[in-house]
């Protein structure tokens, strides 16, 4: 039994009398992926904000490796450990491509501390080194060729991926991703579920918002079916395949 | 008289410029009208006039003293008022408020302090002159197109290479974004009222070498910093510097073909122009609008 890395309870959300988590609870072991899904406004995207910190929620808790974070600031979040993507594409567009894979590598706890302790060459090693690791990640990505493009200036598919990206060289443990092959033609949805698929082994753990149930299917160890702020059901894909009332919301 | 003219309009430009870069940096990261940073302006000359004519100070060490303090006196307004009021999540417009009172209060500070008379700072450094291509140029004219020239080298040097100038632009561009990657707004946003406000009382300073100051300086240079940023599109500094350029061409024109009293006309017509014609500035493509 792996020690749970995300544990989320009783979480309640309401905007305006709209209520958008009801007592909402679930939780995350180290290397999972687990798949939210559920139609528009089940409160999915919502969910992320508040395990990013976006948003505060009226009651509930949660706790990451084993520290609660549901009043912590966002940077603060970042920085131990959780990243995500927005389900609306979000770059710095003025940056570069690498200089956007940068960004999440040079904000991370210990830069910082090493450019304080370090004399100036040690630093430019270190900053070559960083640079290095943001290239490999590009690479893995095919996004080799793009490194000094602006990142305004690549196709909608290739900046969805780098958000992608971006997430992961932010060393976290945890990556949150909504809905990230939303919109993308078929041949860079394989390439982006690809990455997915392999984040397990980077020792990464996956929380995934996706519309495409196949897809959900094919990448997720554990699925949660949710609707109107509430957890309907819950199991392994083949359990939530067959369960009827998500039968009945995909099929009805 | 086309030199003379042309020159004239670098002077002004390199003001105009100075202010508005200064804003559009604080602008873009606090996303309200930081109003007093009007009064910035005026500080940064009042302090020199502190330093130099009242405690006799050498210039070498007032001027210096005096843009420390404008920096010091923007991260204090952020520090004691602004940041309390982001954690409430105040409106823009609550914001822009707050900020014209803190204005207000400062302005009176100074005009209380000072008078309401003109101060000028007297030196033969500002009052000499000499010939430039058959116009005439004082030295702290020169002086003000040059330092213009390289602190804006410097700041977007700043902004392109270092780290905290990428988390600048970060910031500016998407708060949200720059937070997951782990950059800490509030650091960001008092850098940013540091480099600005310095730059700004620096302009400050170099307009009252050149034509004395008064407690309300800061408020007409704020209006053409304004009109000034917004041509460039509230954003890159090239834009910027297109837009002062042409304000400040268009002024003295104005001046020549008119009268000075055509000056604010002149301005605000312009700025009326941009805002009906080309609302996303000089540079700005059609897709983003500039809003305000
Ligand atoms: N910032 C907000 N302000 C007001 N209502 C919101 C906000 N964010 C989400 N909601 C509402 O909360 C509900 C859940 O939304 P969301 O979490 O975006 O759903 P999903 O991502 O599952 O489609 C919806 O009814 C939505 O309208
Ligand atoms: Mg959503």
């Amino acid at each position: 039994m792996s020690e749970e890395l995300l544990i989320i309870q009783g979480l309640e959300k309401n905007f305006d009398g709209i209520r958008a988590l009801a007592d909402f609870s679930c939780s995350l072991s180290q290397g999972q992926i687990l798949g939210l899904i559920g139609p528009n406004g089940a409160g999915k995207t919502t969910l992320l904000n508040i395990i990013s910190g976006f948003t505060t929620p009226e009651r509930g808790n949660i706790t990451f490796k084993g520290m609660s974070i549901v009043r912590m600031s966002p940077h603060k979040i970042a920085r131990a450990g959780i990243a995500r993507t927005f389900q609306d594409l979000r770059l710095i567009r003025q940056l570069s491509v690498l200089e956007n894979v940068l960004l999440s590598f040079e904000n991370q706890p210990g830069e910082h501390l090493a450019n304080l302790f370090f004399r100036w060459k040690q630093s430019k090693k270190q900053e070559a080194a960083i640079r290095n690791e943001a290239l490999i990640l590009l690479a893995e990505a095919g996004l080799a060729e793009k490194a000094n493009d602006q990142a305004e200036n690549l196709s909608y598919g290739q900046q969805k991926l780098l958000s992608l990206v971006c997430c992961l060289a932010a060393k976290g443990d945890l990556v949150l991703l909504d809905e990230p092959v939303a919109g993308i033609a078929p041949e860079m949805i394989d390439n982006i579920l690809g990455i997915i698929r392999d984040l397990p082994q980077k020792k990464k753990s996956v929380i995934l918002i996706e519309h495409n149930l196949d897809v959900v299917m094919q990448i997720c160890d554990r699925i949660i079916f949710m609707d109107a702020g509430t957890k309907i059901c819950e199991g392994t894909p083949g359990e939530v395949r067959n369960d009827a009332k998500v039968i009945e919301a995909y099929t009805g | 008289m086309l030199t003379q003219l042309i020159l004239n309009a670098f002077i002004s430009a390199s003001i105009y410029i100075l202010i508005a870069v200064s804003f559009t940096i604080i602008f873009r990261v606090v996303r309200f009208f930081h109003f007093t940073h009007a009064v910035i302006f005026t500080a940064g000359a009042y302090f020199v006039f502190f330093l130099r004519m009242e405690l006799s100070f050498p210039f070498l060490i007032a001027v210096p003293t005096a843009i420390f303090a404008s920096a010091l006196l923007g991260c204090l307004i952020e520090l004691t008022i602004y940041r309390s009021l982001r954690a409430k999540s105040t409106p823009p417009l609550v914001m822009l408020l707050v900020s014209l009172g803190i204005y207000i209060v400062l302005q009176n500070i100074i005009s209380i302090a000072f008078g309401d008379d003109t101060k000028i700072i007297r030196s033969n450094l500002i009052t000499e002159g000499f010939n430039l291509f058959g116009a005439r140029i004082t030295f702290i004219q020169g002086l003000t197109i040059c330092t213009t020239i390289i602190l804006l080298l410097l700041l977007v040097l700043f902004l392109k290479i270092t780290r905290t100038g990428k988390a600048i632009r970060a910031v500016s561009s998407d708060p949200e974004l720059a937070a997951i990657s782990g950059i800490e707004s509030s650091r960001i946003i008092i850098w940013a009222f540091a480099i600005g406000s310095a730059i700004c009382g620096l302009a400050g300073i170099l307009l009252s070498f050149d034509v004395g100051m008064t407690p309300t300086m800061g408020l007409t240079a704020l209006m053409m910093g304004l009109v000034v940023a917004i041509i460039g599109g509230l954003a890159n500094v090239s834009g910027i510097v297109l837009g002062g350029l042409l304000l400040g061409l268009a002024q003295q024109l104005g001046i020549w073909k008119f009268g000075a009293e055509w000056q604010d006309a002149i301005a605000f017509g312009i700025l009326l122009g941009f805002l009906i014609v080309k609302p996303q500035g000089i540079l700005g493509k059609n897709t983003k609008k500039a809003t305000i």
